[in-house]
């Protein structure tokens, strides 16, 4: 008991030292008082072309007066005069304290005078940016990339593969309950335009222990294993084509171990290089399976080879309304078309009217392929704790949401006193 | 190695920046953009809720790379809740390697009104305008545009709402199959006036769960077992400024709990707040410790295991909070000790930690747990026995000296640094994970 009650205390110098460390960084002295309209720059640069600065950066105000100011920028010949180089310091003041920063510039050797200055002013315009954001201005601005630049025009040398490994655990328990999960997995991938692969292999083994009173004790423990490999190669903007080998073993579905095998073929409507902004995805799919079961299944199989197909549409969008997702799925297996599913699935995120949004989330699954069901059945605190598939013609999930809200929406002052209410953190596994 | 000297890097780019910038002119001498795009910014996104692949997709002037110290730039996204219920995205872009000596802070507001696509495109054009500092560096920058569009008049903004929002809500969860259901509903309503000087928060909140199992008795039929349990809550608080580190305040609440066999509780609690940083650094660091005194009448539902069906009890509470965002990672720790007065030794510690720390190269790990210990201070627990439902459903509260959660994970990736890439094809293999939310 008493050293229960001194753990606690234990943790207050923790806490001070970690605030200590951090305190010992601190960030950078806050900004002074409200954004100005616009920054206000004064160019130390004599003999300069103060013109061309003007033109090439409307968004600031050139100012002749110091003190006045809030970014000093001083332009200084770099190396030898004729080189036509120049260092850009620019230096933030009042609203801007801290705001510093240094660019080389030096123009192409065989640029003409004009060209030069057009390149020395478009340096100055990049610089000053980061002022022109803290301002209203900022609203006006917009900044585009000219190119498209391949995302694999890098210097790599592991060529594109990312290796990880992870493992989690979840622990949990009072005086008459205690739950364990635990949870590794190793992956390797390689994803680049033309090329995906991603495989990985999993486990996870869950525990549960109940006081039932009088001595009583209820304990279980479930698990699976598996792994996956997916190869898909980018045949053009809207076709691609490749293949899943999954492997899969879980006492929750009676399967001791299946093995599958699946060719598939996918068509975008939308080109692919949309995808953050809509498609509409349709998988078709073939799938050999060699499955091996716990216990005798109410088809009367402890193994049995199964071939199956899948049709997949999946729909996306992601518009200034909001986001809408729909799935539709559907399969059969080949022996007896009555073993078959249908799966429906939809997200709709949608701003009616200014503050008043709406958000409907729904799936509804036709099931008559449960082959893996054991015969044996499940007992009443396997299915309390849902730790057996059970029989069942249908599964379906539902939820719907509003929200309106009115008022003062666009106010932006933060105060964090006595908290703000409500934490979220994930965890990925 | 992977410590250049500073100079040499700067010297690399002012040659380029020499040889490319004037290009626009010459669009035959125009510099193999994919050649320019080796050299470009890389950078690090530390965000917990951004849309990556929508930023990846819409800033291609820059490498993104996996880990923070091959980064040039770690663009440390932190976020807080503003007082219009709409979001403070804080971008502080810090410099490494041959950029360490620059560093910047850009801010983004998110109002509670925006849709998840507003709240990308806008978190895109502010890390666009502060990544600019940084790319001005790079030869890639001579193939950024940037336009200015001054608007034809200035927008007038005038408060008619004196700073007060309000929010209704309402949510519905279903589910079920043949021989299981669930329902889930509730609903909420707050008023809040948040100012620097002061904040006021009024909320109403009520939900109502309820579960069905069907199970085959001994004698061939079927037996049905149905577990409902709700609960509703009305709470205000108040909080004045004094200072920056000092806060005052009021807590008022009413509530209502199926779980913990309350049928109404009333709680009115004066409290004092201490920030051992200054607030206007919350969204970096917080240390805040608070002390709430509080008077609270109940009467419960059914009898107590002290037997009483009501009675008012005195308690005080004190709270430590440490939150901390930096570049090695996350860090949030809590300790709450609470007794009543007229039992001093009727007592309660809870103690909370998570903490996300990316330790070396491609080394994060990450822990969570919670740890409580209760001494004798459940007084609103049932004399009855719970049911064997109940006990298995977790339907009610249960006698307990102390009650724990923890969680620990670590992840070791290795491989190419870069993160470029975006393949929608065949969609995205689900990765399993668990959303966990703290109030």
């Amino acid at each position: 008991m008493s050293t229960q009650r001194r753990r606690p205390a234990a943790l207050l110098p923790v806490v001070l030292l970690l605030a200590a460390a951090a305190a010992a960084q601190a960030p950078p002295p806050g900004p002074a008082g409200p954004p100005p309209p616009k920054p206000r720059v004064f160019v130390d640069w004599p003999g300069g072309d103060l013109a061309a600065l003007q033109a090439e950066a409307p968004f600031v105000e050139f100012v002749a007066d110091l003190a006045s100011a809030n970014v000093l920028l001083a332009v200084a010949p770099a190396g030898p005069a004729a080189s036509g180089a120049f260092t850009l310091a620019f230096t933030g003041k009042g609203p801007f304290q801290g705001d510093d920063n240094v660019l080389p510039f030096a123009p192409d050797p065989g640029a003409t005078p004009g060209e030069a200055a057009r390149g020395l002013a478009g340096a100055v315009k990049l610089g000053l940016l980061r002022y022109a954001a803290k301002t209203p201005v900022a609203a006006d601005l917009a900044v585009t990339f000219l190119d498209q630049a391949k995302p694999t025009s890098v210097n790599d040398k592991w060529d594109f593969w990312v290796f990880s490994l992870s493992a989690n655990t979840f622990l949990n328990g009072e005086t008459q309950y205690r739950s364990g999960s635990y949870y590794a997995s190793v992956s390797a991938d390689r994803v680049t335009p033309a090329l995906k692969i991603q495989t990985r292999a999993y486990g996870n083994w869950n525990d549960n222990w109940f006081d039932l009173g009088g001595g009583a004790v209820y304990e279980s423990a479930t698990h699976g294993y598996g792994g996956s490999a997916l190869v898909v190669k980018s045949l053009s903007d809207h076709w691609s084509a490749g293949g899943f080998l999954e492997a899969e073993s879980s006492t929750f579905s009676n399967l001791r171990l299946s093995l599958t095998a699946a060719p598939a073929l996918e068509y975008d409507l939308f080109p692919y290089s949309e995808s953050t902004r809509r498609q509409l995805r349709l998988l078709y799919r073939v799938g050999l399976t060699r499955a091996r079961y716990y216990e005798e299944t109410v088809y009367l199989r402890t193994a049995q080879t199964l071939l199956q197909e899948s049709l997949d549409i999946a729909y996306k969008v992601v518009r200034p309304w909001g986001k809408a997702e729909a799935r539709v799925k559907g399969s059969h297996f080949f022996h007896d078309f009555s073993k078959n599913r249908l799966e429906i699935e939809a997200d709709l995120e949608f701003r009616i009217w200014r503050g008043l949004s709406f958000q409907i989330e729904g799936g509804y699954s036709r099931i008559r392929d449960l082959l893996s069901l054991s015969a044996e059945g499940a007992t009443l605190e396997e299915i309390l704790l849902r730790q057996r598939q059970l029989a069942t013609g249908h599964s379906y999930s539902f939820s719907v949401g509003f929200n309106f809200s009115f008022g003062s929406t666009r106010s932006n002052v933060v105060n964090p006193r006595f908290g703000n209410g409500g934490r979220s953190f994930h965890m990925g596994m | 190695m992977k410590k250049p000297s500073g100079a040499a890097p700067v010297l690399a780019v002012l040659s380029f920046l020499g040889l490319f910038l004037p290009s626009p002119a010459r669009p035959q001498d125009r510099p193999d953009i994919d050649e320019l795009k080796k050299t470009a910014l890389k950078v690090f996104l530390d965000c917990d809720y951004c849309d990556l692949e929508y930023i990846k997709t819409e800033i291609t002037f820059v490498n993104y790379v996996r880990d923070r110290l091959e980064a040039q730039v770690h663009v440390l996204i932190s976020t807080q809740a503003t007082g219009g219920g709409g979001t403070e995205y804080t971008l502080t872009l810090i410099g490494q390697n041959d950029c360490r000596d620059i560093q910047d802070v850009q801010t983004y507001y998110s109002v509670k009104t925006d849709t998840r696509d507003d709240v990308r495109r806008g978190l895109v054009k502010a890390l666009k305008l502060g990544l600019m500092s940084f790319v001005a560096r790079t030869p890639i920058a001579c193939r950024i545009a940037v336009d200015y569009a001054p608007p034809e008049r200035p927008i007038e903004v005038r408060d008619r709402w004196r700073s007060w929002v309000f929010s209704l809500s309402g949510d519905g969860w279903f589910s079920g199959e043949k021989s299981y259901s669930r329902r889930m509903l509730n609903g909420s309503f707050s008023a809040n006036r948040v100012t620097p000087g002061s904040k006021l928060r009024l909320g109403l909140f009520a939900d109502r769960k309820k579960e069905r199992y069907e199970f085959e008795n001994g004698a061939g039929g079927t037996d049905t077992f149905t577990g409902v349990s709700s609960s509703w809550d009305a709470s205000g608080t108040w909080v004045k400024s004094l200072g920056d580190h000092w806060s005052a305040g009021v807590f008022l609440e009413a509530e209502s709990s199926f779980y913990r066999n309350i049928d109404l509780s009333l709680r009115i609690a004066p409290a004092v707040e201490y920030d051992f940083f200054p607030y206007s650094q919350s969204t970096r660091r917080q240390l805040r410790a608070l002390y709430t005194l509080s008077l609270n009448p109940i009467s419960y539902r059914e009898e107590t295991a002290f037997g009483k069906l009501r009675e008012t009890l005195l308690k005080e509470e004190l709270s430590l909070t440490l939150e901390l965002r930096e570049k090695f990672g996350t860090i949030s720790l809590n300790a709450e000790g609470s007794n009543y007065l007229h039992d001093l030794g009727r007592y309660r510690i809870d103690t909370f930690g998570s903490l996300s720390l990316r330790l070396y190269k491609g080394l994060s790990v990450s822990f969570f747990g919670g740890y409580t210990w209760y001494h004798d201070s459940q007084l609103s627990l049932r004399l009855r026995q719970p049911t064997y439902e109940e006990l298995l459903l977790r339907l009610v509260e249960l006698p307990m000296n102390s009650n724990y959660f923890v969680s620990v994970g670590f992840e070791f990736q290795f491989g190419s640094i870069f993160t470029n890439v975006i393949n929608p094809r065949f969609g995205s293999p689900r990765r399993g994970g668990m959303s966990f939310r703290f109030f």
